[in-house]
């Protein structure tokens, strides 16, 4: 299988679905990414890179019931496929390389 | 939510994605309202639109070179605007009044003469017309014989169907009332392509006599009259004071022609032949498949030709025309109109691309710097003027929703001042209102607009040399100046005919209205009637009826008298003219003998209405039937036919009627302001030539309106089933009249302030940009020792020398625009030179004061502080 790149955004976006579990969707994922960076993503940004993450097989999503609260629509809830992970882990340890014997850095 | 939806309906084709991202935003919009939500969408929107362009993509590699970095220069301009918010408003605001005029007038020629009916299929439905002889009337109606012919043998037109005015009088639970309706023949609805919503249209059997006492209601009248009762077809109803069968319902918001309420069948009795020489009918049909407009009028021309040929005496030199039925049935004084304020209204957008040129200009030389700097490092020229041009295009495009805003305003107020009983008659008025053809227009214009004011100062840029602008301390080149003089110097040569064409248009209007009538128009109540031919057939009954309407009217509490006439002035009735004989002086032309307009009226009209009798006496009661026929003529009448002779006693005939004497000469009167003042009028004894149409005035002691219902009352009592409609002060009627007048002088007005001040702000601008420039100069003569006094002259100078000479140009415009006006409005402007010379001195006047300022600020120059800063 060929190696997954990720972009910044791209494990951002992924972490906070990983960290949000059963519920995430587009709501909670960019306060999540608010809540833990302090960044605030453009909500189109956040869609483009969604939409890119599962076109590239590193989010799948699933369709819930159609709720009053949102004009009768469904959230989509995405949850992260295992070689995204691998992916994630992977520049998680390629970062951890680099930055050893770098502590003395403040 | 609604805008969010359409606009992500555009963006996104993803229906999955679009839904998702719709519920988000509407699970929170609660918490962010509805501004946060519009700003969410198109920022959205906006993503995806460069999603799907590639440019946001990094990781796509292939991909438009140049979409990717017009999207950059794109970011860039925006960027450039949020920097200069004082520029991006003023630029905005001065677009979005232009676009904004721009986009109203276009609404109404869009709605008023490209689309005035809601028709399906508008290509097919076509209007048929006689030409005739008389070469005023270009488009004749037709004659009931002619049309029956058409009907039976043309075959290239199908649904042939004639339509006829029809003035009914309803009478069914609660006051009678008169109704605007039509008579047509059974494939009207047909030839329009129109469904009744309930029961069924004509069919020819309903055109039987005896059996033609049917009726189709519009869904108003149904739903207003008869609370939209569901059982309604079949019921009978007393229209005319016969008992009519309700046969269907129209759909609603139909009500062609002109606001028709009810239709009925036309129906001729096998006892009076359909008449072949009286023309007053309105023939539409639909074209056959397969059949052109060119064949239809071909076959129609050669069905003419024989018509003319079999009854020469009806139909000599008659032929006929076919027109699309939109074409045929405008108004022919609306597009000329219309296209004089689109025109203005593109001036007034000149004005102010003028005016953002001018900024730009200013805003390129600041840049020159910095342009020059990139051009020295090998930046293309096209490079930096597409650059430049972006940015144009960005500020135009951002003041499309405050144009369509201030579209919208406009409409709304056109359409709120416009009286109910004249909106009838202009299709297409009621819907008025922003459409996707409005926005596709404005965005269109926005980007031509954009090309206007861009591209100079895009290529002027451009095209100065590196070294030049990389010169320390280096002034604008005498040419730009130039450039920025001759661009106000433009936008005050066409800012001063629109203030001329406004002036006249408010000036005549304003005569009409307020100007003296030839009577007095104040405390008096006028009314419609209209007696129905079945009731009122005989004369005896009409007269009885006119007598009893006087006295009872007469005996109102606060009316002091009433009188009776068949056309009281500015109600807009069909004006009745009749050919006359003048006893001993024999027309040179019998074939073509000259018509007056012709006024039956009771014996006390010319006291109600204040017309003086300038000679002779007024009628009395004594004029009615039996006794000698008499008349009063007017004096422009007097004056044309028996010129330096006094008409007392003289006698005329009409048509071929037996000698009729002059009474008396009262004076002129205003009777409609397209005829003008002096228009040869005669007035008769309605006793002596009853009539079944005709209006009421009353003289009331105080306010007329106090007495309508009294009024209305008294006349219930001559007739309970008889319904008078119109009824209004002859002040409102004068405005309702001189409402077209009224919208022609409040727009134009409108341009010419938009004109005016762009064109002072223009100046003012220019002014204050040379001041600028030479403030090295200036400073330097205040400290070789000019005074105050010196340094204003020589700036409101210069200002004063672009002034006169834009007034020169304009003045040379103003006249050939003058000319346009006098001929598109009959006569109401009548332009004289002191109108030219007060809007002159108007625009002077503005322009010298936005000229002044600047200099002021001139003089207020500190030498000191001037000539260190270099």
């Amino acid at each position: 299988m060929a190696e997954i790149y990720l972009g910044e955004l791209e494990q951002i976006v992924l972490l906070a679905v990983l960290r949000l579990g059963e519920q995430a969707y587009a709501v909670p994922i960019l306060d999540q990414i608010a809540e833990q960076t302090g960044r605030k993503v453009a909500r189109g940004a956040l869609y483009t890179a969604l939409d890119r993450l599962e076109t590239k097989g590193c989010l799948r999503s699933r369709v819930g019931e159609p709720l009053p609260e949102r004009g009768g629509r469904a959230r989509r809830y995405f949850t992260v496929t295992p070689a995204a992970i691998r992916a994630l882990k992977a520049s998680r340890v390629a970062l951890m390389r680099l930055w050893n014997g770098l502590e003395s850095i403040r | 939510m609604r805008f969010a939806e359409w606009l992500l309906g555009l963006a996104l084709r993803n229906a999955d994605e679009r839904e998702m991202i719709l519920g988000d935003l509407h699970e929170q919009a609660s918490h962010h309202g509805t501004a946060w939500c519009w700003r969410e969408a198109m920022a959205i929107a906006a993503h995806a639109a460069a999603r799907h362009t590639g440019i946001l993509d990094h990781t796509q590699t292939s991909g438009d070179f140049f979409m990717k970095t017009w999207f950059k220069d794109v970011r860039y301009a925006w960027r450039g605007l949020h920097k200069r918010p004082l520029l991006t408003l003023v630029v905005g605001g001065t677009l979005a009044l232009g676009l904004g005029a721009n986009a109203a007038i276009f609404n109404l020629v869009d709605r008023m003469v490209l689309r005035p009916y809601p028709l399906v299929d508008p290509d097919r439905a076509v209007l048929l017309a006689e030409t005739g002889p008389r070469l005023e009337f270009r488009r004749e109606a037709v004659s009931p014989a002619n049309f029956l012919d058409w009907r039976a043998r043309a075959d290239t037109i199908t649904h042939l169907a004639a339509i006829q005015w029809w003035d009914a009088n309803l009478v069914d639970r609660g006051d009678p009332e008169r109704l605007g309706g039509f008579m047509v023949s059974a494939d009207f609805f047909d030839a329009i392509g129109v469904r009744p919503a309930l029961g069924r249209g004509f069919v020819r059997d309903d055109e039987t006599f005896g059996r033609h006492h049917v009726v189709v209601i519009s869904d108003a009248l149904w739903k207003r009259r008869f609370n939209g009762d569901p059982a309604i077809v079949g019921r009978s109803i007393i229209v005319d004071g016969e008992p009519h069968q309700i046969v269907g319902v129209a759909p609603p918001r139909f009500v062609f022609p002109d606001g028709s309420q009810i239709w009925a069948p036309i129906s001729y009795d096998p006892k009076q032949p359909p008449r072949r020489d009286a023309r007053f009918l309105t023939v539409i049909g639909r074209l056959k498949d397969g059949a052109s407009l060119e064949d239809a009028q071909a076959q129609m021309a050669v069905l003419a030709d024989r018509l003319a040929r079999d009854y020469p005496d009806a139909n000599r030199d008659h032929g006929v025309r076919v027109y699309t039925l939109t074409q045929g049935m405008i108004d022919e004084g609306t597009g000329p109109l219309l296209s004089l304020w689109q025109a203005s209204a593109f001036v007034v957008l000149l004005i102010a691309c003028a005016n953002i040129a001018n900024l730009m200009l200013a805003r390129a030389a600041e840049r020159r710097r910095e342009i020059a700097v990139r051009l020295a490092l090998g930046a293309a020229r096209a490079r930096i003027v597409r650059e430049l041009l972006t940015e144009s295009l960005l500020l135009a495009l951002v003041a499309v929703p405050p144009a369509l805003g201030v579209a919208w305003l406009s409409l709304h107020a056109i359409r709120v001042s416009m009286p109910a009983n004249i909106m009838r008659f202009v299709p297409g008025f009621e819907s008025l209102g922003p459409d996707p053809r409005l926005l596709m227009f404005t965005v269109g214009l926005a980007v031509l607009t954009a090309c206007i004011f861009g591209l100079v100062p895009a290529v002027q840029a451009s095209r100065s040399g590196v070294s030049e602008g990389l010169k320390e301390g280096g002034r604008t080149s005498t040419g730009r100046q130039l450039l920025r003089r001759g661009i106000v110097m433009g936008e005050i040569a066409i800012a001063l005919p629109l203030l001329v064409a406004a002036g006249l248009g408010v000036i005549g209007t304003n005569r009409f209205l307020n100007g003296p009538q030839g009577y007095d128009p104040d405390g008096v109540l006028t009314m419609k009637l209209v007696l129905p031919n079945r009731v009122y057939h005989a004369e005896a009954a009409q007269r009885q009826f006119i007598a009893r309407a006087i006295e009872e009217v007469g005996a109102v509490p606060g009316v002091e008298r009433a009188a009776l006439i068949n056309n009281p002035p500015a109600s807009g009735g069909n004006s009745s003219v009749r050919a006359i004989e003048i006893d001993g002086h024999p027309w040179p032309d019998p074939k073509n003998p000259p018509a007056v307009d012709n006024r039956l009226a009771t014996a006390d009209y010319f006291t109600v209405m204040r017309i003086p009798i300038l000679r002779g006496r007024a009628f009395t009661s004594a004029d009615r039937e039996g006794s000698t026929p008499v008349v009063i003529v007017s004096e422009s009448m007097a004056k044309k036919y028996w010129p330096g002779e006094d008409p007392v006693g003289r006698r005329l005939r009409i048509d071929t009627s037996s000698w009729i004497t002059v009474v008396g000469v009262c004076g002129d009167i205003i009777h409609d302001w397209f005829l003008r003042r002096n228009n040869p009028s005669m007035y008769r004894p309605l006793l002596q030539t009853p009539t079944d149409y005709f209006g009421i005035v009353v003289r009331t002691a105080g306010d007329p309106s106090a007495v309508a219902g009294p009024v209305r009352q008294a006349l219930l009592r001559v007739d309970p089933n008889q319904p008078v409609f119109e009824m209004m002060t002859m002040r409102r009627q004068l405005h309702e009249r001189t409402i077209g007048l009224q919208y022609l002088a409040a727009i134009m007005t409108t341009f010419a302030v938009l004109a005016l001040v762009l064109a002072a702000v223009g100046l003012y601008a220019v002014i204050a940009y040379l001041v600028a420039q030479r403030r090295h100069e200036i400073g330097l003569r205040i400290a070789l020792g000019a005074s105050a006094g010196d340094v204003i002259r020589l700036t409101v100078g210069q200002a004063f020398r672009l002034t006169l000479m834009g007034t020169a140009i304009g003045l040379v415009l103003s006249v050939a625009l003058a000319r346009v006006m006098e001929a598109a409005l009959l006569g109401i402007a009548t332009s004289d030179a002191s109108v030219f010379a007060a809007f002159a001195a108007v625009l002077m006047t503005a322009a010298l004061l936005a000229g002044y300022l600047p200099a002021r600020r001139a003089a207020a120059i500190d030498p000191m502080i001037a000539l260190r800063a270099e």
